[in-house]
Parts: structure tokens; C-alpha cells; sequence
């Protein structure tokens, strides 16, 4: 690792464990808010080909209007999670790039990053 | 399935997947396969939570400086295409088939994790031209050792290469495939044991992201579902890491490989002429 690096690390250290506690945080509260809504009932919740950025975005929709419940929060909880991995690959890419001045594996993380949204807009 | 039955499986497959070293998808998925649910299903409910478990046990590792970002961005360009890969074949293959693979790839990570254990790290003589020019090197403090670790790798190309297989095994899978990427990191490109496990913990998460990503879009991943295994699998791996700690014993730890032979025989059986749901 070059000198500087430790700040790269730091930031993904930190999104990593912030988007798993965030994420497990509001899967579990939606799992408790059914259990107590329909006891022992699992939340019946398929996402039929969808994206993740659709599914990112009708989360927020729906959160904007104020409806909430425990199918939100669940899903909201995965959008969290699927976005956690991206962010970290963003914030690499940002550090190569603007920090760094590394153009080698900006480009690299670039690629990763492009190859990423693609299959994230996948259909 | 009860939420009860789901999240107490989940628990179970995140410690034995931890006290294994082999992940929680590989208990996961037989178990969830017996249980009656279809097995692309279960594959594609595990690749997410193998984002969690994987992008929860990195955090801690970067942030201690063990974890090579650099061997793990170049790496993972690799690892991402070769998920998107096998996730596109599981979406079209036959279920035997899949039974069949799923047994036969954990008993060859299972073959993978034991040939790698008590080894001796040996250092690789010299990088070669392209590792030199990626700058696949780094060091970190090895508090057992009590001394900094310098190391150098090498062999990038074919190590990437490799690691488009390892991708794709997770993706067609729905694992982390964690002991494929450490045995390609320790053997082919020569890093350091806690270099390996810690950089492929990084990659794996981005890998099961891209993989997820097909199964999202073909409609098989259920939240509903997800929910409880993936919050289930967290708390079993951590329970798993503090237990592994407490017990530091060889002896769980073969306990714990001998399910993952049986689980792995069982998967094939199936797969040749049982019941696959």
C-alpha cells in the first residue's frame, strides 16, 4: 500500500460495517413489526424481476409518502445492504482517482464500478 | 417454511459456516433444499446473505490493515464477471444439475480448505513483470508473530484468470467460494495466509453483488424470504467467530468439516437420483 492509503481504508472499513448494521437493523425491525402484526407468519415478499436500483427507488417513493410497515422496512433493509459492497467500490475508485492520483486502479475500480451498475440496471 | 424454521436454520449455517472457515452458504443451501425450497431459490436467497456476512467480517479487517485493496480491486474485475457468469447458468440450468455441482464444488473447497491447513507460508523468490507493474505488495503487523509482515505477490494474470473461476462458482452457486479465492491467493500469487483470507473476504462481497443482481432480475430473489436468513446467518457468524476464539481447538473445527462431507455427499445423491423439490 502507498503512503496515504490508511484513509481509503478507514472509509471502507466504516461503510462496510455502517451498511450491515444499518441493513440487518431494518430487516429485523420488519421481521418484529410482522411477527407482531401476524404472529410466526413469514413476510411473503417477491420481487419479480426487478432491479436493484427499481427496487432502491420505490423504497424512497414509498417512504416519501409516509407508508410505513414492515414489507417497507424489509425492503428498504435490502436495498441497504446491496448498496453497501457498490458504495465501498464508489469511495475506491473516488480515492484513486481524486486522492491517490493513481490512474491505474481508477481505472480499474472504474471497470468494476461500470460493470457493477450495469448488471444492477439488469433486466 | 415458519420464520422460526428459517431464522434458526440461518443461525446454525452462519456458526458452522464461520467454525468452518467455509461460509454459511454451504450449510444453508442443503438444508434449505431438505426443507422443500427450490434450490435456484435457496441459491439466490444465500448470495445475499453472503454479502452481509462477508462485508461484516471485512470491515474489521481493513480497518486493520491486513486486508491488500490493491490485490482486491484488481482482482475482483475478475471475480465480478465470473459471477455474473454462473448466475446466468444456474438461472438456466436443470435443478439435478445443480445438486450435483453444488456437492461436488464443496467437496472440492472442502479439499482445498484442508490441504491449506497448519501450511507453511513461503514467500514467492521474486514478482514477475506485471505484478511489479500493478504493485501487488504491501505489509501489515502480525500481532502473533510481533513483527510487520513485508510481502510481494506475484502471478497477477494467472491469478486473475483463476479468480474468474472462483467468481463463478459463487455465482452459480450462491456461495462465497472463499476457500477457492485463498488457495488461488496462497498457491498461485504467493500472499501471506491472513493477506488471503482477509482480501477474499473483501472480494467475496462484491462478487455475491454481482451475482445477485442476475437473480434479482430473474425474479427468484424473495425479501420476504431474505429477511430472516440473512439476519439469522449475521448473528450465527458472529457467534461462530467469538466461539472459534473461545475454543481455538482443531478438534470442533474436524467435527465441523466431516458435516460439510456429509452435506456435500448428501447433495449429490440428490442430485443423481433423489428428491430435488
Amino acid at each position: 500500500m502507498k503512503e496515504g492509503a490508511g484513509g481509503l481504508e478507514e472509509a471502507v472499513g466504516w461503510i462496510l460495517l455502517g451498511g450491515v448494521l444499518l441493513s440487518c437493523a431494518l430487516l429485523a425491525a420488519g421481521l418484529v413489526w410482522q411477527h407482531m402484526v401476524v404472529p410466526g407468519t413469514p413476510l411473503a415478499d417477491p420481487l419479480a424481476g426487478t432491479t436493484a436500483f427499481r427496487l432502491a427507488v420505490a423504497d424512497l417513493r414509498q417512504l416519501a409518502t409516509g407508508t410505513l410497515g414492515p414489507r417497507l422496512l424489509v425492503n428498504l433493509g435490502l436495498a441497504v445492504l446491496l448498496a453497501t459492497p457498490y458504495l465501498r467500490v464508489v469511495a475506491s475508485m473516488l480515492y484513486f482517482a481524486f486522492a491517490a492520483h493513481d490512474t491505474k486502479y481508477a481505472l480499474f475500480t472504474a471497470f468494476v464500478l461500470v460493470t457493477l451498475t450495469y448488471s444492477l440496471f439488469l433486466r | 417454511m415458519s420464520f422460526g424454521t428459517l431464522f434458526g436454520v440461518s443461525v446454525v449455517a452462519g456458526l458452522v459456516g464461520a467454525m468452518s472457515g467455509m461460509g454459511g452458504g454451504v450449510v444453508l443451501i442443503p438444508v434449505l433444499t431438505a426443507l422443500g425450497l427450490d434450490i435456484k431459490r435457496a441459491i439466490a436467497v444465500s448470495i445475499v446473505s453472503v454479502i452481509a456476512t462477508s462485508s461484516g467480517a471485512a470491515s474489521a479487517y481493513v480497518r486493520d490493515r491486513i486486508t491488500n485493496l490493491r490485490v482486491g480491486m484488481f482482482l475482483e474485475m475478475f471475480t465480478i464477471l465470473g459471477a455474473l457468469t454462473g448466475a446466468t447458468i444456474t438461472v438456466a440450468s436443470g435443478r439435478r444439475l445443480l445438486f450435483v455441482l453444488f456437492g461436488v464444488i464443496l467437496l472440492v473447497s472442502w479439499a482445498a480448505l484442508w490441504f491449506q491447513r497448519g501450511r507453511p507460508w513461503a514467500p514467492p523468490a521474486a514478482p514477475d513483470r506485471l505484478s511489479r507493474w500493478l504493485e501487488l505488495r504491501g505489509s501489515y503487523d502480525d500481532h502473533v508473530l510481533g513483527r510487520r509482515v513485508d510481502y510481494v505477490a506475484t502471478h497477477a494474470a494467472l491469478g486473475g484468470v483463476l479468480m474468474f473461476g472462483a467468481g463463478l462458482v459463487a455465482g452459480l452457486l450462491g456461495i462465497g467460494a472463499g476457500a477457492l479465492k485463498v488457495l488461488i491467493h496462497d498457491l498461485v500469487m504467493g500472499l501471506p495466509p491472513k493477506v488471503s483470507t482477509t482480501t477474499s473476504n473483501l472480494i467475496i462481497g462484491v462478487t455475491a453483488l454481482a451475482g445477485t443482481s442476475v437473480y434479482l432480475a430473474a425474479g427468484l430473489v424473495d425479501a420476504g424470504l431474505a429477511a430472516p436468513v440473512i439476519v439469522g446467518i449475521v448473528v450465527g457468524a458472529f457467534l461462530g467467530t467469538r466461539l472459534l476464539v473461545r475454543l481455538s481447538n482443531e478438534a470442533v473445527r474436524r467435527v465441523f468439516l466431516v458435516v460439510l462431507v456429509v452435506l456435500a455427499l448428501e447433495m449429490i445423491a440428490r442430485g443423481l437420483g433423489g428428491s430435488v423439490g
